[in-house]
């Protein structure tokens, strides 16, 4: 999600007078108090913020102060943002940006997420100095919409997939496909060329349809056959055919950004059990259906 | 005169399309159906009026009842049956096969017919290691002869069936009896053709002979109830006549009926993937096209200039459409050549006895739908078989069906030639 859609632009404030923390403070939960109604009154909160600040600095070299608090029974997560001309002092470490976050005591993965945002954006210099100088809260929101910074909020593929996927070479033979299956207990894989690029993907019943000419895939039933010589044809092309020359690219592969329940969506709409992740051609991992269930549905 | 060139210059235009499959064939005819519309060569209300429903609705009766009878296994049955019937040995298999074929293709569509028999065959090869090239051409060019003995067996006598007022059992009348001479002189050109060539093991003939073809009627109900279907739907063909019935209104009972007594499941699957859309409005928008040639006054200048050339002799004209067709289609498609031809045909007949034209229909039939063997691109069913066999690693190039078919066609044209002036003259 974007940061920009956490915030609004009433809650962003440039400051041009030397102010201390607390003065800040009061100023941010005045803001905050437009437009949420928090559970404490504004100078009881502000005593808080001070006392979380007391215990360690919520200030970080690149010039970024987070102060925060959890409230009870809040249920919500309120962001205020002070652009400072003077610098703020947390012990000797100056802030020119404070981001003040209430947020509820269960939701910490969310607050997580802000800060962990937070801190890329203040070690990008460039982006920083845009924001100082942006002068009001619309601008401000612009610019990280620009910059599309964005808030994790949830598990994408990246963080569920196999990154060390069993894959193998198009020039691989069929035989090393079959051992490969044998000995890994695996029912397909995607197709990777030296260089790590993408190239399909290859499953047991690509290998076996080799023993099954096509004219039989036309057939509308075959319950008068009890064996079939052409399926003696796999034990023949196991040596001669190559991974590339069965293998499948059907255009159907995730970005490590998508979301599992794009990953699910397309698993079931494709009936597919295992989906490569690719960026750039490059094949980064595998997310098979088992994984999502065992990961997502069962933890 | 210059809404003649244009309605000339589009048809000519669509129809290069069509044969040329730079655009998807059904689109090329849309788009040129809805051309001349829009150009005003022809009023919507009347280029809608064009379209025969008769054949459009006979269509997809037909493909409603094909795909319910095919899901019961009874053709791979027959064709199963028929390969041990003729003891595994491969020229009679090929001669079994090639009346089969016929056969099935005088009731069913010739594109079905080779979808359906051909992968038989090649099965059959296979398990005997010999090549199925041989079967596979001679199936192809069996489906378009046997396609020509009845009403219902191939799209050119579908239109010229619901253009004129021919009855199902007249078509029968006129046509079986000459495609019955051509099947029989066709199997005498297999015979001679590839007897010598077949050679096959006991061991290999065995496994074909233990083939358990009563495996394959997996739903006996549903067999005994469809061939009562179709069956009462023959007999209504033949009593068309009496029963004062349009062929398609029984073919769409008789389709209706299956894909109600089957399982529900199944109906979509037909109405969305056994009916071939694309066929039907291909058909559809090719009537809109022929009706700007008549509504702009084509037709009746070349109907004038054939009378004229001819002599106004019916005879002279019968063999000049005869061969002319025949050769036109073993080069393009018949379909947009036969919904050309049929509004030139009633012109000529114009002021003549339906009696005395008898001869000019039947041999726009036979030449259209026996052409189609002349070359790998004649018929439809030609470049079905051949992308089969192809897709398994035999290859047949143009030239290899051409030389091949283009003696079945000279053998078919020449006994159509035969009998038209015997029987007619």
């Amino acid at each position: 999600m974007l940061l920009s859609s956490y915030l609004d632009a009433d809650t962003i404030a440039f400051e041009t007078s030397l102010k201390s923390t607390a003065e800040i403070y009061a100023d941010q939960i005045g803001r905050i108090n437009r437009h949420h109604k928090l559970p404490l009154p504004s100078p009881q909160i502000v005593d808080l913020v001070l006392a979380r600040d007391a215990v360690s600095s919520t200030a970080y070299p690149s010039g970024l102060a987070i102060p925060h608090i959890r409230l009870d029974n809040f249920n919500d997560t309120v962001i205020a943002m002070t652009f400072l001309q003077n610098p703020a002092d947390y012990n000797g470490t100056p802030a020119r940006l404070v981001v003040l976050i209430i947020t509820d005591k269960s939701s910490s993965k969310l607050y997580l997420n802000l800060v962990a945002t937070l801190l890329k954006l203040s070690a990008n210099p460039d982006i920083m100095s845009q924001l100082q100088q942006a002068r009001d809260g619309g601008a401000v929101l612009g610019l990280l919409r620009k910059h599309n910074i964005c808030v994790k909020t949830e598990l994408t593929c990246s963080d569920i997939m196999d990154s060390d996927p069993i894959t193998i070479r198009p020039e691989a033979k069929l035989r090393d496909l079959g051992n490969l299956m044998n000995e890994r207990h695996v029912a397909g894989m995607p197709v990777v060329k030296s260089d790590g690029s993408y190239m399909g993907e290859v499953d047991v019943l690509n290998l076996l349809k080799v023993g099954i000419p096509d004219y039989m895939l036309m057939m509308d039933h075959l319950g008068f056959l009890g064996s079939f010589e052409p399926l003696e044809q796999l034990f023949v092309q196991e040596d001669i055919k190559t991974v590339g020359e069965i293998m499948v690219n059907d255009g159907i592969t995730l970005d490590p950004s998508a979301s599992i329940i794009e990953a699910v969506f397309e698993m079931i709409q494709h009936k597919k059990r295992f989906i490569s992740v690719v960026r750039d051609h490059k094949l980064l991992g595998v997310i098979t259906a088992m994984e999502v269930f065992r990961k997502v549905f069962k933890s | 005169m210059i809404s003649m060139i244009i309605a000339i210059a589009i048809f000519g235009f669509t129809y290069i399309l069509i044969m040329t499959e730079w655009v998807n064939k059904m689109t090329a005819a849309l788009f040129g159906g809805f051309l001349v519309v829009m150009l005003r060569l022809v009023g919507q209300e009347q280029a809608f009026e064009s379209v025969d429903w008769n054949v459009i609705f006979l269509l997809i009766g037909m493909m409603m009842v094909m795909s319910v009878l095919k899901e019961t296994g009874l053709f791979e049955y027959l064709a199963i049956k028929t390969a041990k019937a003729a003891q595994a040995k491969p020229v009679r298999i090929m001669l079994f096969m090639f009346f089969v074929t016929a056969f099935v293709s005088a009731f069913l569509d010739n594109v079905t017919t080779v979808m359906m028999l051909v992968p038989i065959a090649l099965l059959i090869a296979s398990e005997l290691k010999i090549s199925p090239v041989p079967f596979i051409i001679t199936m192809a060019i069996a489906s378009n002869i046997g396609g020509t003995a009845t009403m219902i067996g191939d799209p050119p006598n579908i239109m010229i069936g619901s253009a004129t007022d021919y009855s199902f059992i007249e078509f029968i009348y006129h046509l079986t009896p000459v495609i019955l001479v051509i099947i029989a002189s066709s199997l005498g050109i297999t015979w001679l053709l590839y007897h010598k060539k077949m050679v096959v093991t006991n061991e290999n003939r065995a496994r074909l002979m233990d083939y358990n073809e009563a495996n394959l009627i997996k739903n006996r109900k549903l067999l005994h109830r469809s061939l009562v279907v179709v069956g009462l739907m023959l007999t209504a063909f033949l009593l068309q006549s009496q029963l004062k019935l349009e062929i398609s209104t029984i073919a769409m009972i008789a389709g209706l009926v299956l894909l109600i007594i089957n399982n529900r499941k199944h109906v979509d699957q037909v109405l969305i993937h056994d009916i071939d859309w694309q066929t039907i409005l291909f058909f559809s928008w090719l009537f809109m096209l022929v009706e700007s040639l008549i509504a702009t006054g084509v037709m009746d200048i070349a109907a004038k200039k054939i009378i004229s050339s001819t002599g106004g002799n019916l005879k002279t004209t019968s063999f000049i459409i005869l061969w002319f067709s025949g050769i036109f289609s073993a080069i393009v498609d018949n379909v947009p050549f036969v919904a050309t031809m049929i509004p030139l045909i009633e012109k000529i007949g114009h002021g003549v006895s339906r009696e005395a034209m008898n001869p000019v229909w039947w041999s726009l039939s036979l030449g259209a739908c026996l052409g189609g063997n002349g070359t790998l691109i004649g018929a439809s069913a030609n470049i079905v078989s051949v992308g089969i066999a192809n897709r398994n690693g035999f290859h047949i190039s143009f030239k290899d069906f051409t030389k091949i078919g283009i003696i079945y066609m000279l053998n078919s044209l020449l006994i159509s030639t035969l009998y038209i002036w015997l029987r007619y003259f």
